[in-house]
Order: structure tokens, then C-alpha cells, then sequence
């Protein structure tokens, strides 16, 4: 009978060998990885979950027969408290889950809107889709590059702005428009308006939650239908487009 | 005084008269106070009190009768998925996965219904999960519409507190329990196997289908994937009746619809009407005519998986899954896309394919790889270096991708670019002949 040798496992591209043209291969592989242990980002005393967020960490649990079903609240949960999601703070939700690092990782890289890298402390996306791309979202996105001094999917020198094209957001009816840091819609953008964006966000104000008036509202109910909300928009005049790309 | 539609009468009636009841201008509706006060919740207490009256077997038909079809893009009639769920199993938790993932491009109709009348979709699921006896529902809403999530999780909490959800609903037998789950940014979350791996917390790849999520669906367990607008016209069903509506818009797909108009319109946004309203009803009157007093030149029915109209093909079309696949298009969401004189097909196919590149899963080699190539020949086609055979591999690569792939994502990408050569050819060709590498 065969047995088993008790001696640790070597994978083959971790054996030595002499061959240079194999081990250039391995040193140097065709497609480039990914950084698979980056410097940490955050210390190790920083990387823990207060008793509050662990709490609703529990009741993210309690809603999903099985654990893995909490990890994208997680993630968020995380994200919101660290800006991003480097390794180490994906390790951290996976162990406090208590899933599979692998798991959770996947997760994290499946889905757009999770920050992999560190970005602005606004993140701007311009929707350049569709019916955005017809009534000028490109324009915007060039007008905002320009201002900025940045190029799409690039950080301002002041940490302070990120500028990204994304797909269609879901307001195609006051295009072009644009979304604040996974967070506030800003409808039918003009330069004026994103000027008065960029001034605002500068003194930390985020945009106001703006509802969006129903054409057939205007008419029935002389404007907004929501009493809550005082930033209300209307969906008539978006400027014409001047490029589409 | 509006002028009549162009031949006479539409499918949809009398619209201009029409009363919505979606969307119903009332102040505030969507708190919940103001909804029970204008008659909400009535449909579910109804169902819940007269529990022989509205078994759940009589809900079930009800939706039959009514003629309902999924508001999510396939049409499918919502009766009949319904009816799909096995018999219950005291062992076997069901659930309901309601689809408000909303990220077809073209598409903004769910987020409306979210800001105005969140009660009307609670109430639907509810009387959803009656008619199917469901344990849970997961209401899947996209990462990006966290103002959205954020207020209807306030108004969800309301109907905790108030004991119109969870254990014992309005003190009935009956529990069911509604969890929002939150998305973070994938438009394939929205096909409906891939929505169910999003919500057990994996990476979203759709499913091979057999089995349907009727038989597995989340958690290997029976579940019946609706759209948002689908579930919030249960409670009126169970109100009016499945008569009064069957008898809104035409005979094969009734009720009201949230129209979502954009573009080069006067006045874009959601508009609720009857099914199958007249497209240049739509465009001339509803929306206010074209912007700027353009020509029109083309419209893209239901959100971008769908096949592009030319000005010339809409002259009668309606807006119902029989006259537009007459027309050579479909309903899908009915997100209309409205585009003037001024616009350059290759752009917007440009453009149209990169939203698809970006969005593919990568699980099939047809789509992953398909949906990159297309993009990369329309882009250089229409950087002035493509040649007329681009066009030809172009409509080749489509049959490649077409029914070859696990979800219908990859058709959906390859419809616009087929349609959009067939229907613009001249304007592909053009770009072509000027090319670089023209011949001839
Ligand atoms: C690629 C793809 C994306 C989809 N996106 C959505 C979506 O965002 N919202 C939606 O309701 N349905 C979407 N669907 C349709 C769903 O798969 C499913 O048919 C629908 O949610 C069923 O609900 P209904 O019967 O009420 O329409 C999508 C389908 C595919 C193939
Ligand atoms: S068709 Fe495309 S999106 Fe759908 S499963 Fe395959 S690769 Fe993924
Ligand atoms: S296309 Fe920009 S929001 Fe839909």
C-alpha cells in the first residue's frame, strides 16, 4: 500500500528550480497579478469593530439564514467606516462573519461601487450612459476634467476629488446627472450647477437630497407632492449636447 | 386642446382622461399614514381577513384574470410564475425576491415608484406573499439608490411597529417578514438567478436555468423573482378587481404603466398611462414634443437591450408586447429612449456596447470576450479606422453570442448592435468608406 509522506506540501512554482526560462516565467507571468499582499493601510489596533457596529453586525446576521448572506451589508458597513476596502479590512469583516476570506474578497471585487483603492473624499459620477450621453453627460465629465485639472477615473493632488464616468444611475429622465460619493443625485447638470457643486463639496456640504417632480405631478399638484423634501427638481431643460464622446 | 392621436383611437382609450392609480396625485403618499388613510393597506387586510374569499389559490387566479405581465423586461405573465411555486412544505421555507435592481439603461421607473408610493409595493409584496404562502422577501434595491434605500427602510420600520409585517401581520394568522437588501453596483444583480447569488452573498453569476428559482431558488429553496411596479399592482387588482384590470390598454398586456420618457424631449420623466399608448402619442404629447423643435430620428422602446426604432417604423405602434414585436422591437421596461436628427448612431452603439462590455459577468467566453470585441470594432469604426467588413464580422459575432450563454445578458448586448446596423447601415457605412482603410 501506498502511504502518504508527512512531509509539507511544496507547490510546484514555489520548488526551486534551475531553470532560468521557468523561473523568469514565474517572476515575470504574462498577465500581471494583482498585488497580492500590499502594504497594509490601516495599524492593526484600527482595524476593529465597535460594540455598536458590531451589534448591527448581528442584525444583518439575524436576516440571512446563512452568514455569507450579511457580507455586502458588511462591506458597506465597513466601507462607510474606513473609505475603502483594502485586504486587511476585508479580512476583518470575513473573520467577523466568519466566512472564508476568499468569500468575502470575491464579494468585495465583484461589485463596482466597493472601493478597492483609496479615492477622493468626493467621489464624482458622471453618468455617461445612454440617454446621458444624448443630453451631455460627456460634456459634463469633460467640463468637470477640465475644471479639475484631472482625467477621468484620476484623484486631484488635494485628496479631494475623484472623477468617474459610470453607467446609467437610474435618473435618465433629468440627464445629465451625477451621484456624490455612492450617495446624492444632482439632476440635470449644467456648468453652472457643477460649479456650485464643486464650491459647496469644498466647504464639506454635501448636496441635499433633491426629489424628482413628476411631470404629471406638475400639472395635478402645482409641484412637488412631497412635503419633506424642499430641493425639488423638474426635468425640462437639459442643455443640448455638444459631443456624444 | 391637444390634437387627436393620428388614427383616431388607441389601444389605450381614452387616456387623456386617465386616473392614476400608481402613482396617484396625492400629497405625501408616501407615508404611511397618509396611504392607510387614502385607502391603503385595504387590499391586504381584505385578503388576510377573508381568508376563504382570497384563499390563496383565489389570489392566484385573480392575477390570471388580470391579465398582469412582469414590469421587469421579459413580459412574463405574473398569474402564471405565480402558480409555478410548488405546494407548500411545513419544512421548506419559500421566499420572494423582488427585483428592484433598475439598471437597464433607459430605465428610472422602479426609483419613482420607491420616492412616492413605497406602501404600494409593500402592500403588493405582502399580498404576493399571501397568494404564495412566503416566509421571507428579500427586496433587492441597487447599491446606487442609497437616498431611496434609506426611506423606505424608514417606512418598512413604520409597518414593524405598527404590526402590518413580520409575525402575526394586522393579527392574523399569517407572518411574513420583508428584508431590503442592498446592492452595490452590478447590472447583472438584475437578472433574476443572478439576483438570488447577490442576496446569499456571493459573487452575482447567473444560473443555469433548469432548475427555475421556483423549484431552487434562494437557498435551494422555492422563490418567485418579481420586479417592483409587477408586486405594487397586486393591491390594486385585489381592489378594483381583475376585471377593471384587464380592461386598461389593450387585451393581451393590460394596466397601467410607468412610462419612463427620455431624451431629446421637451419634458422628460415618468408618466403613468395605460398599456399600449401610441409611441408618437408619447413623444408628441405626453413628453411634449421633441426638444428644440428637432426631427425625430429614432427610439429605443424599453431600455437598451432593445432593438432601436427608426422615426419611419413607429407610425401606429403601440406600446404592448404584440404591436411592438410587430414593429420589430419590444416593450422591455419601457424606458423610452427619444433621439433626434442631430444624433450619430455609431456614437450611440459605441457607447451602448461599452455598457455591456463593462457589465458582462465573464462567466460565458461568448459574452466576456463577444461583448469586448464588439466594442472594440464599433469603436473603431467609429474613430474613422474601421472597413465595411467590421460591419459583417460585426453581424457575425452577434450570431455567436445569441443563445449560446447562461443568461440573456449576452443577447441583450447583441441585439442593439445587430438592429442598429441593419437599421442605420448607410451611417455605419459611411463612417467606414471614410475610413483610413477604405476600399474601394
Ligand atoms: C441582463 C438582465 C438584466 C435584468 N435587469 C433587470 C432589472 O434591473 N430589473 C428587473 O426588474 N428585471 C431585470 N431583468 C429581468 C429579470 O431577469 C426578471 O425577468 C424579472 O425581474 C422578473 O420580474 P417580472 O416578471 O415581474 O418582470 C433583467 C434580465 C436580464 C437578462
Ligand atoms: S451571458 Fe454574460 S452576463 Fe450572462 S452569465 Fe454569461 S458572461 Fe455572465
Ligand atoms: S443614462 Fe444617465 S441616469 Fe440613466
Amino acid at each position: 500500500m501506498r502511504s502518504f509522506s508527512s512531509a509539507p506540501l511544496i507547490r510546484s512554482w514555489e520548488k526551486p528550480t534551475n531553470n532560468p526560462a521557468v523561473s523568469d516565467f514565474i517572476k515575470h507571468p504574462v498577465v500581471p497579478l494583482p498585488d497580492q499582499s500590499p502594504e497594509p493601510v490601516f495599524f492593526e489596533e484600527d482595524l476593529v469593530f465597535t460594540d455598536a457596529e458590531k451589534e448591527q453586525i448581528e442584525a444583518f446576521r439575524a436576516q440571512y439564514p446563512t452568514p455569507e448572506g450579511a457580507v455586502m451589508k458588511t462591506l458597506w458597513l465597513a466601507q462607510e467606516k474606513f473609505g475603502f476596502l483594502p485586504p486587511e479590512v476585508i479580512h476583518l469583516v470575513a473573520d467577523t462573519l466568519d466566512i472564508p476570506f476568499s468569500l468575502a474578497y470575491g464579494v468585495a471585487t465583484f461589485y463596482t461601487q466597493y472601493y478597492k483603492a483609496k479615492k477622493g473624499a468626493y467621489v464624482l459620477d458622471v453618468c455617461t450612459c445612454f440617454s446621458c450621453q444624448l443630453c451631455g453627460g460627456y460634456d459634463m465629465l469633460h467640463y468637470l476634467e477640465e475644471k479639475l485639472g484631472v482625467r477621468e477615473g484620476e484623484t486631484t493632488e488635494d485628496g479631494l476629488f475623484t472623477i468617474q464616468g459610470v453607467e446609467c444611475l437610474g435618473a435618465c429622465g433629468t440627464a445629465p446627472m451625477l451621484q456624490v460619493t455612492n450617495g446624492s443625485y444632482v439632476h440635470n447638470l449644467s456648468r453652472e450647477k457643477m460649479d456650485a457643486l464643486i464650491e459647496a463639496l469644498k466647504n464639506g456640504d454635501m448636496p441635499p437630497f433633491v426629489s424628482v417632480t413628476l411631470p404629471q405631478d406638475e400639472d395635478a399638484l402645482d409641484g412637488n407632492r412631497r412635503s419633506d423634501v424642499d430641493a425639488t427638481d423638474t426635468g425640462r431643460t437639459p442643455p443640448i449636447a455638444e459631443t456624444l464622446e | 386642446m391637444p390634437s387627436p392621436s393620428r388614427n383616431g383611437s388607441t389601444k389605450a382609450g381614452d387616456w387623456r382622461t386617465y386616473e392614476r392609480v400608481l402613482l396617484p396625485s396625492i400629497r405625501n403618499l408616501h407615508r404611511f399614514d397618509v396611504y392607510v388613510k387614502h385607502g391603503g393597506y385595504k387590499a391586504l387586510r381584505a385578503v388576510l381577513t377573508h381568508t376563504k374569499k382570497w384563499a390563496p389559490g383565489n389570489v392566484i387566479e385573480a392575477v390570471k384574470a388580470s391579465g398582469l405581465r412582469g414590469r421587469g423586461g421579459a413580459g412574463f405573465p405574473t398569474g402564471l410564475k405565480w402558480s409555478f411555486m410548488p405546494p407548500v412544505d411545513p419544512g421548506t421555507p419559500r421566499y420572494i425576491a423582488c427585483n428592484g435592481d433598475e439598471s437597464e439603461p433607459g430605465t428610472f421607473k422602479d426609483r419613482q415608484l420607491m420616492e412616492y408610493n413605497p406602501h404600494l409595493i409593500f402592500e403588493g409584496i405582502l399580498i404576493a406573499a399571501w397568494a404564495m404562502q412566503i416566509d421571507a422577501t428579500y427586496l433587492y434595491i441597487r447599491g446606487e439608490y442609497a437616498d431611496w434605500i434609506r426611506h423606505m427602510e424608514y417606512e418598512l420600520g413604520k409597518l414593524y411597529t405598527e404590526g402590518y409585517v413580520g409575525q402575526r401581520i394586522m393579527g392574523t394568522d399569517f407572518s411574513s417578514e420583508i428584508i431590503i437588501h442592498k446592492g452595490a453596483g452590478a447590472y447583472i444583480c438584475g437578472e433574476e438567478t443572478s439576483l438570488l447569488e447577490s442576496v446569499e452573498g456571493k459573487r452575482a453569476y447567473p444560473r443555469i436555468k433548469p432548475p427555475f428559482p421556483a423549484q431552487k431558488g434562494l437557498w435551494g429553496r422555492p422563490t418567485t423573482v418579481n420586479n417592483v411596479e409587477t408586486l405594487a399592482c397586486a393591491p390594486l387588482i385585489i381592489n378594483r378587481g381583475a376585471e377593471w384590470f384587464a380592461g386598461i390598454g389593450p387585451e393581451k398586456h393590460p394596466g397601467p404603466v410607468l412610462y419612463g420618457m427620455s431624451g431629446h424631449v421637451e419634458r422628460p420623466g415618468v408618466y403613468e398611462y395605460p398599456t399600449g399608448m401610441l409611441i408618437t402619442d408619447l413623444i408628441e404629447e405626453v413628453a411634449g414634443g421633441m426638444r428644440g423643435g428637432k426631427k425625430l430620428k429614432a427610439i429605443v422602446p424599453g431600455g437598451a437591450s432593445v432593438p432601436v426604432l427608426r422615426a419611419d417604423m413607429i407610425d401606429g405602434v403601440t406600446m404592448d408586447t404584440e404591436s411592438l414585436r410587430e414593429a420589430g422591437s419590444m416593450m422591455g421596461t419601457a424606458g423610452m429612449l427619444v433621439m433626434d436628427e442631430d444624433t450619430d448612431m455609431v456614437k450611440f452603439l459605441r457607447r451602448v456596447t461599452r455598457f455591456y462590455h463593462h457589465e458582462s459577468c465573464g462567466q460565458c467566453t461568448p459574452c466576456r470576450e463577444g461583448t469586448g470585441w464588439i466594442e472594440n470594432l464599433v469603436t473603431r469604426i467609429d474613430e474613422g479606422e474601421g472597413t465595411l467588413r467590421d460591419l459583417d464580422i460585426l453581424l457575425e459575432l452577434c450570431d455567436q453570442m445569441e443563445g449560446r450563454t447562461v443568461c440573456a445578458l449576452a443577447d441583450a448586448a447583441a441585439w442593439p448592435v445587430r438592429n442598429t446596423i441593419q437599421r442605420f447601415r448607410e451611417e455605419f457605412e459611411a463612417k467606414c468608406r471614410q475610413s483610413i482603410y477604405a476600399m474601394a
